[in-house]
């Protein structure tokens, strides 16, 4: 008799609300708890903050035989809770020893309409599962991700159409121990827009955003030029 | 010239001194002015990712820790100069909590940049950057992320030069000098 597998879902966002992260990520176990997998949500952020939310963390990812990340890029890469994260992980497994098989996968979202910039960020994921002995199980891109908003994926409509039928997939492909198909990780790249609309649509939102703050005039400041280090 | 060096090793002894202590020798005999941070000594919050420097206070993280003199300095550097262990292929988190900052220096509106759509630069001229990884021992894989990651962030910093060297830790003091004064030779700062 096999025992039900365990999923767990960590999250990289630092919003503790509204996070786009957040909102992939929760689609993407609420289709493997529809499966009969047993799923558990873990916030990195605070985790990494405190040794009892590391302790927790550690607890967490021994028991899983499935770990998904999902997090924004940010610089290029993953945040720094999330290497703190990858770090300490790391090291407690090593010291550890032997542990059970687990498969590997992440969800990178990035604020630009390209999803191919977040192909390093994915690569650093797959760089820990393999120094860590994960069974790497893909890493899906998603470019223009703020548009979701930090909402319920199935609250927005037929922009997310192509997003959530990857993630089903996903879904499927994991509960049966197989990694993430290429149909999934294409579909995934392909994103929600144009880039010209949603360029468009995220300068006209950072104006918007601005004006509340009375800031929309002061956009383009430079506040640290001290105008005295000269061109070499 | 200015140079900045942004220490990001998690602890100060053994290998982490002496790369420092080499970078330190070889921009002084270069003559620059330097301006270090040791990041694990300092106060900086994780980036909340509330784009709040962008759109409330343009160019300024709205928290006031050492996160502010670090991008401050940045700007005004002519050199900026990193120095981590290399962690699955990226910088150590003591580091990566530093720069995720940065993105004050940048302005929020997209442009096409290099056939990509990027931030627009915020000020008219960024310094030259130096990253230093260290590893070990060999991991080609590790390495070539490593050298990627520095490549993308040179756009997206719009740097003038860039180089992203890797060291060793069974390599002597006198190997990493010389791979050090060569990888300040490829950024264009010579004795």
């Amino acid at each position: 008799m096999t025992s039900q597998q365990k999923v767990l879902l960590l999250v990289g966002s630092p919003k503790a609300s509204q996070s786009s992260s957040d909102s992939l990520g929760t689609y993407l176990m609420e289709q493997m708890a529809s499966k009969g997998l047993e799923t558990e949500k873990i916030r990195i952020h605070p985790s990494v903050r405190s040794e009892e939310g590391l302790e927790k963390l550690f607890a967490a990812c021994d028991s899983a035989d499935i770990l998904i990340l999902t997090f924004p890029l940010y610089v290029d890469c993953l945040p720094a809770p999330v290497i703190k994260a990858f770090e300490c992980v790391a090291r407690h497994w090593k010291a550890a020893g032997e542990r059970k098989k687990k498969m590997f996968l992440a969800i990178c979202n990035s604020g630009f309409p390209e999803s191919s910039q977040n192909e390093t960020a994915l690569a650093i994921c797959r760089q820990f599962a393999r120094e860590t002995g994960l069974d790497w199980a893909g890493g899906l891109a998603l470019g223009g991700g703020g548009a979701i908003g930090g909402q319920p994926l199935k609250s927005r409509g037929r922009m997310v159409k192509r997003v959530m039928t990857a993630l089903d997939m996903t879904a499927t492909a994991l509960a049966d121990g197989q990694p993430a198909p290429q149909k999934a990780v294409d579909l995934m790249a392909k994103g929600m827009f144009p880039s010209w609309l949603y360029t468009f649509m995220g300068d006209l939102g950072m104006k918007m955003s601005a004006r509340k703050y009375g800031a929309q005039k002061r956009l383009r400041d430079k506040p640290y030029r001290e105008g005295n280090a000269k061109a070499s | 010239m200015k140079a900045m060096v942004m220490d990001g090793f998690e602890s100060g002894g053994g290998t982490a001194q002496a790369v420092y202590k080499a970078v330190e020798d070889e921009l002084k005999s270069c003559g620059c002015e330097i301006e270090s941070f040791r990041l694990r000594d300092l106060t900086i919050a994780d980036c909340a990712g509330d784009f709040l420097c962008w759109m409330k206070t343009p160019g300024t993280c709205v928290v006031d820790d050492d996160n502010r003199k670090i991008a401050r300095t940045m700007v005004n550097s002519d050199l900026h100069v990193v120095l981590t262990h290399i962690t699955f292929g990226c910088y150590s988190s003591t580091l990566k909590k530093a720069l995720d900052h940065l993105v004050q220096n940048i302005n929020p509106f997209f442009r096409k940049f290099q056939g990509e759509v990027h931030h627009e630069p915020r000020y008219d001229r960024y310094p030259r950057y130096l990253a230093v990884g260290v590893l070990p021992q060999s991991d080609k894989e590790s390495e070539r992320i490593f050298q990627t990651l520095v490549h993308r962030n040179s756009i997206n910093m719009y740097t003038p030069a860039y180089k992203a060297g890797v060291l060793y830790e069974h390599q002597s003091p006198d190997e990493m000098r010389q791979r050090i004064r060569g990888y300040l030779g490829e950024v264009g700062v010579r004795q």
